[in-house]
């Protein structure tokens, strides 16, 4: 069943174009990567399906809602990690969650055991009453990772989900974002990190220049080059894997 | 965003590193891009004309309506060193506030923890440009005040040059003040005891009589050569000792708070009492806590109850005082919403199930919440020691509330969710400049002129201060659909 739709997506910034003519779809079930270089257009792709901001032209859903007409409606229904950590708070862990859980509308208890089984899954019990402005960069994405599932929705939007965060959690996680997309929702991860989607994916996307140039299942066992290979030469080319910079990568 | 120093310039090929002529350049061309790309290259180049347009209007029409040139002189000196103490804690990005204004913008500042630079050789060269930088752009413009205490004559160039460097030097008084107050509480002195200390050198000064000569050295161009060089020497040697003594390692230990955000939100009978309580939270536990509004209200009323005694002292009559502080007060809008939106940012909420008109209308709430009580304590505090008459104070109160509304209206409606940044906009200030004054001026005008208040003029005052503040709910309704349209379609 579908749960992102794609279709001719342009988005500009005055005279720079973020995306152009993107076009991919997402079912319930997968957990897909989002793979691209920097100023991709994978940012930009994310906030316009969440609602955040408005395209230019192309034809979108997320849980057949249209998040250009209907942006809190669509907000209400995923949850989003977003790129840039959260903004100097002055809320507790504890607190911020509870915040969360009532712009969603969700009952007390209901924040309470899902505040409890976070800190328990992702070990901050110990921070959840020291205020987030003082916890370390890897905490706050522990909580901003917490609030993006606290209301266990059918589709989550992750912006580099193991930034700052140490190896033990980071596995962790991957195993979690795994167990959830196999529970019929979709995650849709962009990153950066080419062997965290091979690793946890079950179709990547690769972006490049505000368009999707290629799709690949990594379910299947097709083809012989490995996804950087695939990424390199959509995103560069043949060419780039001949530089010194791309051998030295290699070894 | 701007531009970070490359390890090439850091090296520069001379073996002796950055030098610190080329380290000032940086970062002059830092906050120049800093400014420009926040607002356009022409809206801030235009803002030192703003100033200067307004210092000069401003001191013609308080001299012209009888103000001693001395009065004038010393306020535009108060402003100078005001706007020092500002200044002087850019440099310091390590307070809340500070951190959230400039600490994602100044990447050269920050490029002591990567680069081989010393951040105290760093924040002396960007305190140094600060005090440059700001000196021109901004002292500059408020030194042709003096063309109308002086009139125009041969010696005007001169005589305004003196005013600037006199007014430069209590700009540096302040930024030095600053960074010297900073460095105590980088070596551990509680913020209470650095508040206890100041409150009891204002006391000192006042009990002993020492207004006079503080206002001798602080307002240089009327004292001798003596003691502006004096001034000038203590400056140097506080600025030097603290960025001596600075602790760039300071840090504050993790702080903890018990779970109030569930009761505090219950018991907030609104809708969005979740944005409302955050923004609440944030202000309290901040630096300074639900302070920090009271202290601005605070100083607002300190250099209005000056004037009026200024005023008094000239010309024999007080002025209305309910009317005066009703009407003047009501500025405290702007930084109380200042205040309220220093520890979160717009794109943020846009990641939950919240419109942005949901955030300013929680926004309004929260100010009026923080506002009220923030003004109403200073205002009664005046309209008591001033023995304002019944109808004086009534209709003081309701110009302080509409006003309030009104100011907060047009602060929200003209700079959304970054009211500060827009003080460096030449068209926004300007704007907001004017809606101010549109509303203040002839109240202030009626304060002093009609003595006591006639009924008509309580009657009239009354209206427009009801008027102006629905005018304010109107401006700060609209906000939210005039910013959510800029920011869902940048």
């Amino acid at each position: 069943m579908g749960a992102i739709h794609v279709d001719g997506l342009r988005k500009s910034y005055g005279s720079v174009t973020a995306v152009d003519g993107m076009e991919f779809a997402v079912d319930r079930g997968e957990l897909y990567g989002f793979l691209g270089p920097n100023g991709a257009g994978k940012t930009t792709t994310i906030r316009v399906l969440t609602g955040q901001i408005q395209p230019d032209s192309g034809d979108i859903s997320v849980l057949e809602t249209d998040p250009v007409a209907e942006p809190i409606e669509t907000r209400r229904n995923v949850g989003i990690l977003p790129e840039q950590g959260s903004p100097p708070s002055f809320l507790t862990p504890r607190e911020y969650l509870e915040f969360v859980g009532e712009v969603r509308d969700l009952e007390p208890e209901r924040v309470a055991e899902q505040t409890a089984m976070w800190a328990d899954r992702l070990g901050f019990e110990s921070k959840l009453d020291t205020l987030h402005t003082d916890l370390s960069r890897g905490q706050q994405q522990k909580v901003m990772i917490a609030q993006a599932f606290v209301h266990e929705p059918d589709v989550v939007f992750i912006d580099e989900p193991l930034a700052n965060l140490d190896p033990l959690v980071q596995e962790q996680v991957k195993q979690f974002l795994v167990s959830y997309a196999a529970g019929d929702n979709a995650v849709f991860v962009s990153t950066h990190n080419i062997d965290v989607a091979e690793e946890i994916c079950t179709r990547v996307g690769i972006v490049a220049d505000g368009q999707l140039v290629t799709e690949r299942s990594l379910t299947d066992d097709d083809g012989d080059e490995s996804l950087l290979e695939v990424f390199l030469d959509r995103v560069e080319g043949e060419d780039a894997r001949d530089t010194p910079t791309l051998e030295h990568l290699d070894a | 965003m701007t531009e970070a120093t490359t390890p090439e310039q850091v090296g520069s090929g001379t073996g002796a590193g950055l030098s610190t002529r080329r380290l000032l350049a940086v970062l002059f061309r830092e906050e120049w891009r800093l400014h420009t790309q926040l607002f356009g290259g022409w809206r801030f180049a235009l803002f030192p004309l703003v100033i200067a347009v307004l210092a000069v209007s401003g001191t013609v029409a308080l001299v012209e309506t009888g103000t001693a040139t001395e009065t004038v002189i010393g306020g535009l000196h108060v402003l100078a060193f005001a706007f020092g103490l500002y200044s002087g804690t850019a440099g310091f990005a390590g307070s809340d506030m500070l951190e959230n204004v400039f600490g994602r913008l100044s990447l050269l500042l920050s490029s002591s923890t990567t680069l081989p630079l010393s951040r105290r050789r760093l924040l002396g060269a960007f305190l140094l440009k600060d005090a440059l930088f700001y000196g021109v752009a901004f002292v500059l413009p408020m030194a042709l005040g003096s063309v109308a205490v002086d009139g125009l004559s041969a010696t005007t160039p001169l005589s305004i040059g003196l005013f600037w460097l006199s007014l430069c030097l209590v700009f540096a008084v302040g930024m030095a003040t600053t960074v010297a107050l900073i460095t105590v509480r980088t070596r551990g002195a509680p913020p209470w005891a650095i508040g206890l200390a100041i409150a009891v050198a204002v006391v000192g000064i006042w009990a002993t009589g020492g207004l006079g000569t503080l206002r001798t050295v602080l307002v240089p161009i009327d004292g001798s050569a003596v003691t502006a060089g004096g001034l000038t020497a203590v400056t140097l040697v506080v600025a030097a000792g603290s960025l001596l003594l600075y602790d760039p390692t300071y840090g504050r230990p993790s702080r903890t708070a018990t779970d109030r955000f569930a009761a505090l939100s219950e018991a907030l009978p609104i809708d969005n009492a979740a944005l409302v309580t955050k923004s609440l939270l944030d202000l309290a536990r901040s630096s300074g806590g639900v302070w920090k509004p009271f202290v601005s209200a605070g100083i607002l009323l300190a250099l209005v109850a000056a004037l009026v005694g200024v005023v008094d002292s000239i010309t024999g009559i007080a002025p209305a005082p309910g009317i005066f502080f009703g009407g003047v007060l009501g500025l405290s809008a702007f930084t109380t919403y200042n205040w309220l939106t220093q520890f979160d940012s717009l794109e943020a909420y846009l990641t939950y199930p919240v419109s942005i008109e949901d955030v300013f209308r929680a926004k309004r709430i929260a100010f009026v919440l923080v506002g009220a009580p923030t003004v109403a304590v200073p205002y009664l505090a005046a309209v008591l020691w001033f023995d304002a008459t019944l109808p004086d104070a009534v209709v003081g109160a309701v110009l302080l509330a509409g006003y309030a509304l009104y100011y907060y209206g047009l602060t929200v409606y003209i700079a959304g969710f970054d009211p500060n940044e827009f003080l460096f906009d030449a068209v926004r200030f300007a704007t907001f400049t004017l809606g101010v004054a549109v509303a203040l001026v002839p109240t202030l005008v009626a304060g002093f002129v009609v003595i006591p208040p006639s009924l008509e003029l309580v009657a009239g005052l009354g209206v427009a201060g009801i008027g102006l503040g629905v005018v304010g709910i109107v401006l700060s309704s609209r906000a939210g659909p005039r910013w959510d349209a800029r920011y869902r379609t940048e």
